[in-house]
């Protein structure tokens, strides 16, 4: 526990939610199981989104895949948001802190930004459009920002641990 | 494909200095090369994850010496009885680079059995 972060950050670790995961034989250990899991799903639905739209598998319909590949990856961030916030209560005062964690959350912002534009000026004119036909201009910018946003995300996750 | 190559490159170099950080594996703010140890009866008790923590009245000054998960910990058989208030312990490890006064153990002993924590 430190005093020096807000708090709200001190309640949420020393509340007995905080104390419960902490003292838990399983319950921080499975969170951290569960992020991992969810992140692997996560960035697989992610990365086959994005390489569909800088060309890869052009022989796929894009709206088909867009649309599968949406849901895995929106179960998957429940996930990840879950088991996130289990680990981050356990620990909040400290992690709230860290600077990794706050760069870990900016990027984060980035990333569901980027989706926001990818849905608004990419999604709409990928609908029935068949297979190997030209994707909108605005398609591999946007994919290429997703997929390096998200990794960066994934590897500031790890780094808290280490700042 | 030439922004894509770029982004792959990215991704690589992100991977690279995640993977260099791994090697340090929650060790690396911790000074290996000047292992010390901590010898005292245990003051305080916090048997919780992610790492257990004991406080140790040594010689010197009190210790907060930082230990294993709590599952590692049972399962190498230092259990929150092992390691109780009052208890003796000696504790192998390296001083913190960042906390004054912190520790963490490589291993401890309790009651002349040694407890590997890594």
């Amino acid at each position: 526990m430190t005093d020096a972060a807000p708090a709200i950050f001190v309640a949420i670790e020393s509340s007995g939610l905080g104390a419960a995961i902490r003292q838990s034989t399983w319950a921080y250990m499975s969170a951290n199981v569960a992020h991992i899991l969810s992140l692997m799903a996560f960035a697989g639905a992610v990365a086959v989104m994005d390489l569909r739209m800088i060309g890869a598998f052009a022989a796929t319909r894009p709206d088909f895949i867009l649309r599968k590949a949406r849901w895995a990856a929106v179960i998957a961030f429940a996930g990840l948001v879950l088991s996130g916030l289990t680990l981050f209560t356990a620990e909040a005062s400290h992690v709230v802190l860290n600077r990794v964690f706050q760069i870990k959350l900016g990027l984060i912002a980035l990333g569901l930004a980027n989706i926001v534009a990818f849905e608004v000026w990419v999604t709409p004119k990928v609908q029935n459009i068949p297979p190997l036909a030209p994707l909108p201009d605005a398609a591999r910018p946007i994919a290429i920002a997703s997929l390096t946003v998200w990794f960066c995300v994934a590897a500031c996750g790890r780094l808290i641990a280490y700042f | 494909m030439s922004r894509f190559g770029l982004s792959i490159a990215l991704v690589a170099v992100v991977s690279a200095l995640a993977a260099s950080a791994l090697a340090h594996h929650g060790w690396g703010s911790y000074d290996a090369a000047n292992p010390v140890t901590v010898a005292g009866p245990i003051q305080t008790l916090k048997f919780e994850n992610p790492h257990a923590e004991i406080t140790v009245k040594a010689a010197d000054k009190v210790w907060t010496v930082t230990l294993a998960p709590t599952f590692r910990m049972t399962s190498r058989g230092a259990t929150a009885d092992v390691i109780a208030v009052g208890k003796g312990v000696s504790a192998y490890g390296y001083l913190s680079t960042v906390e004054k006064d912190e520790m963490r153990a490589e291993r401890i002993t309790v009651d002349g059995k040694t407890y590997e924590l890594r």
